[in-house]
């Protein structure tokens, strides 16, 4: 599993480059995250975690600095094969899910499917089985107004997972949830870096931070990886 | 890229996204409809006109000699038809007179058409023109249903007068109306025999005001109109299709003027659609992210909004383009005849039936959805280029 | 003549078309002045952002400029009711020097707006970018094309009198009804036919070959057959075919084929050759884009799919028009 690496080296992110409200949101990060593992982002906000949780999710490049993300280099790529190479690799769980309310829990999960070109029977089958596999299965045709806040995150991890990627990013996932709901997430997270994804977590959450299951804490502030 | 299976994924969610906001589309396509319906109303309106109006012509003469002295027309002496004798080709000439009367009482000016139908190859052809009666004897006149209407008061008062130039009385009954398919041409007019015309304008017993001239080969028209006018250079030769095409040029430019008129109101929707594209809503914008971040493409969402334009141009030009035709062939196109027939007092109440053509509709496609569409590629880009990344926060 | 709802149409379409070219080459020039893909500032991420609209508006301006193309045509029909003399869409359109000059430009203006997008889809298939100077560059070739475009028409409409009935030459305007205005004067049909069905049987079997193995010698030699194809049907179909789609011997006319009287059996017809030609020709073109620019795999995939549709919209063509011209020199009667 090879692919499923992050490499970042000297990597710096520039808002506004060469303007008055030029800032400066990630300086010369250097990161290595190994294939098949689960680590923790921690940081204020405003501490550059949410942009370099975007380096890695292929949302757009660094500034300068090789990013290397699932064996392929990230640097000055075109936004057009960033995002392909995002929907082939990246998985995102966000904090408040962003599942579209008024499409229905099948709709939802099969939205990455579209523009690929899917049938709609091949991408019924392919959420079909997540559903099942999430406990889901029943909701399907319901609109996602409708169903309980621990659906809708299985829903969205449903969604991430849709097309097989090998990382999957969670940014705050338990921030809206109760503790039983959370506990239930980091189970599935553990079974799916067990099935060989590479999960990358942002958290300040300590059933998150303190879980047998994240192996590292990468802690940032002021836009630099802080070593204890 | 290009795959239809994209496409028709694509074209799928542009429905579904369309149907969720459909208020919002609603409204769109309520105003793009009407706009369609006003546009296609007109259009319709003045082809039907014509057609009525060249289907009625194809009765005219093939060619017509008028006299002219001092550029204007006189009558023409009837020893011109022997003069035309050399000529080949010619099957008839027969005289006819062409006035016009004055009703002082309700202001209208009616169209006096006196002929002797039975000496004019076609002359028959005019008696399937009128609706109840024959065609006038001696002391005897075919009214349009306009004249009819005016003269007998819609009653069925059979005998009237009008006024020779000394004012003195002519009496005539009513030997028949004609049909009111052709009121384009015949809502203002009265048919009469020969003399009888004469006698109501006074001409000298061997004068018209011109000549018919009927061609045997209607390939010929052009050759003989053109010897006629050799042979009696003070007069002016017209054949049938240049009546036709002065007709076509007068509905055209009346068209094209309201037309500008409604590219006015096709102009305000532009502005309407475009600032409806361009106002999103914050669910609008965080959905587009959304579409982002987790694969969509730029270009995938520019697919989505196309088909969102064409799907909304589509429903709203079936449903406008229908409604013209009920309009046009069930109201009469009541909304453009005070326009279209201004020239006479009296309106003619006239039956129209639109035809739905290839080129007309492409013709008010052109006019309606490409603007639209035009208007709202800007909109869809700059919604497009939302950045994948807000969905972030 | 611009009063009236055909020409406003078609100076409407022509001007949408123009003013979508003229939005695109605008990031055209400020994409070719200050492009710098190395850059992470706001100017080159929204300089990113304007290729997409670029490339949109072109798409659209080709969709716009074959609706021109058609309605130019009809238009013309239309005309013909109007003006003296003219019998159908080829009176009109010789009406004036402008008339002729217009269609071609229609028609030029809609094959380079298509050769375009082809070019943008082989330059986006790279991350680099390879042909990005060279497809704006392009870009803006394209749009005086279309600006004379409009300018040609606008004077042909302009030019366009409908004549009223004066006084002294009522006889005189309706002379040039005589003359039912044949677009192409005699030519040996013999000839013509054994050149039509020879090429036609040259691409068919160029086309096979080069399914296989799109060689680029065979490529180009394609292209250029293609191009003088063109040419011979549409003399072919003005001078040969028509006449016995209208069952008329003395009716050689390129445009009523269009019409509904005879089934509209010309938009099958254009339908198929005009975009066989368009892409025979572009197969070839295909050929200009350097190896070394590492799109190679994606033109030659290209060059097949253009070659297949060329091939079969070659096959359908050749039966469509033949149809009736088999149907009596062979079947005898209608």
């Amino acid at each position: 599993m090879t692919a499923s690496f992050v490499a970042l080296e000297d990597v710096c992110k520039i808002y506004n480059q060469g303007q008055p409200n030029q800032v400066r949101a990630l300086h010369n990060i250097n990161l290595v995250i190994a294939a098949n593992s689960m680590v923790c982002l921690q940081g204020a906000s405003g501490s550059g975690k949410s942009t370099l949780l975007s380096i890695i999710g292929c949302v757009f490049p660094p500034t300068s600095g090789r990013a290397t993300i699932a064996g392929k280099a990230l640097s000055r790529m075109p936004d057009r094969f960033l995002t392909i190479h995002r929907r082939n690799t990246i998985g995102f769980i966000f904090q408040h899910f962003n599942i579209l309310p008024d499409l229905t829990v099948l709709e939802n999960i099969t939205l990455p499917l579209m523009p690929l070109g899917i049938g709609p029977g091949a991408r019924k089958e392919r959420a079909e089985r997540l559903m099942e596999m999430l406990s889901i299965g029943h909701r399907s045709n319901f609109p996602a107004r409708q169903i309980s806040g621990g659906e809708l995150q299985r829903v969205a991890i449903a969604r991430a997972l849709i097309n097989d990627p090998p990382i999957v990013l969670a940014d705050e996932p338990t921030a809206h949830l109760d503790h039983t709901l959370s506990l239930a997430f980091m189970e599935i997270m553990r079974e799916l870096q067990r099935a060989g994804k590479t999960i990358i977590l942002t958290s300040h959450d300590p059933l998150i931070t303190q879980h047998p299951a994240v192996e590292r804490i990468i802690a940032i502030e002021d836009g630099e990886i802080h070593v204890p | 890229m290009m795959s239809f299976a994209r496409q028709a994924n694509i074209i799928d969610y542009s429905l579904s996204s369309l149907w969720r906001r459909r208020f919002k589309s609603l409204g769109v396509m309520v105003v793009f409809a009407g706009v369609i319906f006003l546009l296609a109303s007109f259009q319709m309106t003045t082809k039907a006109l014509t057609n009525a109006a060249s289907d009625i012509l194809a009765f005219a003469p093939e060619i017509t000699i008028q006299k002219m002295k001092a550029g204007r027309q006189e009558s023409i002496p009837l020893e011109y038809k022997e003069k035309l004798a050399v000529i080949l080709g010619i099957r008839a000439i027969t005289p006819r007179i062409w006035g016009y009367y004055f009703n002082e009482t309700s202001g209208a000016n009616y169209t006096v058409l006196g002929l002797d139908p039975f000496s004019m190859p076609l002359g028959d052809q005019l008696g399937e023109a009128i609706d109840t009666g024959a065609l006038p004897l001696d002391h005897e006149a075919v009214l349009g249903q306009g004249v009819f209407a005016e003269l007998a008061g819609g009653g069925d008062a059979v005998i009237f007068s009008l006024f020779r130039p000394d004012l003195s009385l002519k009496t005539f009954s009513r030997a028949g109306v004609f049909k009111a398919e052709t009121n384009i041409l015949t809502y203002d007019t009265l048919f009469m025999n020969l003399d009888d015309a004469r006698d109501l304008f006074s001409l000298p017993a061997d004068m018209a005001t011109d000549l018919c001239v009927t061609v045997a080969n209607p390939n010929e028209v052009q050759t003989i109109a053109k010897k006629i006018a050799a042979l009696l250079p003070d007069t002016r030769v017209v054949t049938r299709q240049q009546i036709q095409k002065t007709y076509q040029g007068v509905f055209g430019w009346r068209s094209g003027f309201a037309s500008i008129c409604l590219l006015t109101a096709l102009a305000a929707f532009i502005i309407f659609a475009w600032d409806k594209a361009s106002g999103l809503t914050p669910e609008e914008r965080k959905e587009i992210s959304i579409l982002k971040i987790i694969g969509w493409q730029t270009s995938d969402v520019l697919t989505l909004r196309f088909w969102e334009g064409v799907t909304v141009s589509t429903v709203s030009f079936v449903v406008g383009y229908t409604l013209a035709y009920v309009h046009v062939s069930f109201f009469e196109a009541s909304l453009f005849r005070p326009v279209l027939l201004g020239w006479s007092v009296l309106h003619p109440a006239l039956r129209l039936v639109p035809s739905v053509e290839l080129g007309e509709t492409l013709l008010i496609l052109c006019l309606t959805v490409v603007p639209y569409l035009a208007a709202t590629i800007i909109p869809a880009w700059r919604a497009a280029i939302i950045p994948a990344d807000s969905a972030l926060n | 003549m611009f009063l009236n709802s055909w020409s406003l149409a078609l100076s409407l379409l022509s001007l949408v078309v123009l003013i979508l070219i003229a939005i695109a080459v605008r990031t055209a020039i400020k994409v070719l002045c200050s492009w710098d893909p190395a850059s992470d500032s706001n100017r080159q991420i929204r300089l990113e952002n304007e290729t997409w609209l670029s490339s949109t508006l072109v798409q659209y301006a080709m969709g716009f400029q074959i609706m021109s193309l058609i309605l130019f045509v009809l238009a013309a029909d239309y005309f013909s009711q109007v003006i003296s003399g003219a019998m159908c869409a080829t009176g009109s359109l010789a009406a004036n020097q402008y008339g002729m000059p217009t269609l071609q430009l229609k028609l030029l203006g809609a094959f380079l707006s298509g050769f375009w997008i082809i070019l943008h889809a082989f330059d986006i298939s790279s991350e680099r970018y390879p042909l990005l100077k060279a497809k704006y560059i392009a870009l803006i070739c394209l749009l005086p094309v279309l600006a004379a475009d409009v300018v040609s028409q606008t004077l042909y409409l302009a030019n366009l009198k409908p004549d009223i009935i004066t006084s002294c030459c009522a006889v005189v305007f309706g002379e040039g009804g005589e003359s039912t205005g044949n677009l192409l004067g005699a030519v040996p049909q013999g000839a013509l036919l054994t050149i039509f069905y020879g090429l036609a049987a040259l691409l068919a079997i160029a086309g096979y070959f080069l399914r296989k193995n799109p060689r680029s010698s065979l490529l180009w030699l394609n292209g250029l057959v293609w191009l003088l194809y063109l040419g011979v049907s549409l003399v072919a179909i003005t001078t040969i075919f028509s006449s016995y789609i209208y069952a008329m011997p003395y009716h050689h006319c390129p445009f009523c084929i269009l019409k509904p009287d005879y089934g509209s059996i010309g938009l099958l017809i254009y339908g198929t050759i005009l975009p066989a030609a368009f892409f025979g020709i572009s197969a070839a073109l295909a050929e200009v884009i350097p190896v070394r620019l590492g799109i190679k795999e994606v033109v030659h995939r290209f060059q097949r799919m253009a070659v297949l549709i060329s091939s079969a919209l070659l096959v359908l063509f050749v039966l469509v028009v033949s149809y009736h011209f088999v149907l009596y020199r062979f079947m005898g009667g209608e």
